[in-house]
């Protein structure tokens, strides 16, 4: 159980099943800060990035009853909606338009602007910077980016079992860094 | 592999950051299920991230819970998802309405399109025929009137006018073997709609009705039979007369000479 929540997880999903607005609003009070950090990581415009987060509370409301406990902390589920939700926007065409990116397919074997650092160096970024070069790149690209093992692995001219390999052993150390 | 090398495989960082492929995370979902320790690291693992995501938090703008207040009280609830699906639904099915509608109207509006311009091609179409009828009497009229004028027992008898200020002028061709009498009128004024002129054969000095007709036939006209007659005249007569002829109005006058 998380140290900084009055309510217990269970207590909370219970509620939030139940519509509670009081438990929502607690869990937006809480949660939204974090999760808009994440979402900033990913989606750098902060304008756009604030409309991510208001679609992933809607999305939390409105699928509350889709988060299944068995596997895995309710955070975790609202981290991978908000991550998948930004994912989601960078990769739209209105998004890629707005910032003059070329199509992510036509490219993807230019890599250079892609592996580029970037300035947003905050929070999981932060520590993901701390990683050796191939790694934070893997990491990049796959956590931050959503790229799949299939599309790195064409992207770094890598074997997809290293691609796999290396992103485990990335991910192993990237816990040691936050644990 | 073992539970352990499973654990330290960096599967569970995988699964947790949503990196881990279909397949495994239904492997990882069942191993935790017989494996308590790796729920228990998966746990770890996940506080550890919650941890560093809350001390990294970045404050959202002002205003933007009050959006996802009014965006949630528009939609509604978990548990009314289904209707919320059904809503969807039925929106989808607003567009197949909509759309319908929409072609509905654009087949409406092709059909009286296409019935206006059916009746403008119908009425033209009479019009035609109309024309062609009537260029075709016309036709056979003149030929009628030709094969007349070219028949050799057909005597042409010249109608002159009779008063100054009205020359009117026609010729009467009369057949004196098969009795039949054309008129054809070649200047005759017009008159009032209650009168009439009036054809007549003179006999031993007797006028024999030949027929009433209207100055404006344009072609040759079919009157009465007569087997005999010294002269033909031209009154104005009442319309419809059926009396002997009023000789003060004796317009033409032609003598046939046998």
């Amino acid at each position: 159980m998380s140290p900084y929540t009055k309510y217990s997880e269970q207590e909370l999903v219970s509620l939030l099943l139940k519509q509670d607005n009081q438990a929502f609003s607690y869990l937006y009070d809480h949660y939204s800060p974090a999760l808009f950090g994440i979402i900033n990581q990913i989606v750098l415009d902060s304008e756009t990035a604030a409309d991510v987060l208001q679609d992933v509370f809607v999305n939390i409301w409105r699928k509350i009853n889709s988060y299944d406990e068995t596997k895995g902390r309710l955070f975790t589920w609202m981290l991978n909606i908000a991550r998948n939700a930004a994912i989601d926007k960078i990769r739209s065409r209105p998004y890629r338009q707005s910032i003059k990116n070329q199509p992510l397919e036509e490219n993807v074997n230019n890599t250079a602007s892609r592996l580029a650092p970037q300035v947003n160096d905050i929070g999981l970024k932060k520590v993901v910077g701390k990683l050796k070069e191939e790694y934070r790149i893997l990491i990049d690209l796959s956590y931050f980016q959503g790229f799949t093992h299939e599309e790195i692995s064409r992207i770094l001219d890598l074997p997809l079992g290293t691609v796999k390999t290396r992103i485990r052993s990335a991910l192993m150390q990237l816990r040691t860094m936050i644990s | 592999m073992n539970i352990h090398e499973y654990i330290s495989s960096g599967i569970i960082e995988s699964y947790v950051l949503g990196l881990a492929s279909e397949e495994e995370r239904r492997e990882f979902e069942e191993m935790c299920v017989s494996h308590p320790e790796l729920a228990e690291a998966r746990n770890s693992f996940e506080l550890a991230l919650e941890e560093q995501a809350l001390k990294n938090a970045v404050p959202p703008p002002a205003g933007l819970k009050e959006k996802v207040w009014s965006a949630i009280s528009h939609t509604t609830s978990p548990s009314k998802v289904i209707n919320m699906e059904t809503s969807r639904r039925s929106a989808g099915w607003g567009w197949v309405a909509a759309a319908s509608i929409f072609l509905f109207l654009g087949a409406a509006y092709f059909a009286v399109t296409f019935y206006n311009r059916n009746k403008r091609l119908e009425t033209s179409n009479e019009n035609l025929v109309t024309r062609i009828n009537q260029t075709d009497s016309l036709l056979n009229k003149i030929t009628e009137e030709q094969k007349i004028m070219s028949d050799p027992n057909i005597m042409v008898v010249n109608m002159v006018g009779t008063q100054k200020a009205t020359p009117g002028s026609a010729s009467v061709y009369w057949d004196s073997t098969s009795s039949n009498v054309y008129l054809v009128v070649k200047n005759m004024p017009k008159l009032p709609s209650d009168k009439q002129y009036q054809l007549w054969a003179l006999i031993e000095g007797k006028p024999h009705d030949l027929g009433l007709f209207d100055p404006h036939a344009e072609v040759i006209l079919k009157m009465k039979n007569t087997q005999k007659a010294d002269a033909f005249a031209i009154t104005i007569e009442n319309r419809g007369n059926t009396g002997g002829p009023n000789l003060e109005q004796l317009q033409s006058m032609g003598k046939a000479k046998l």
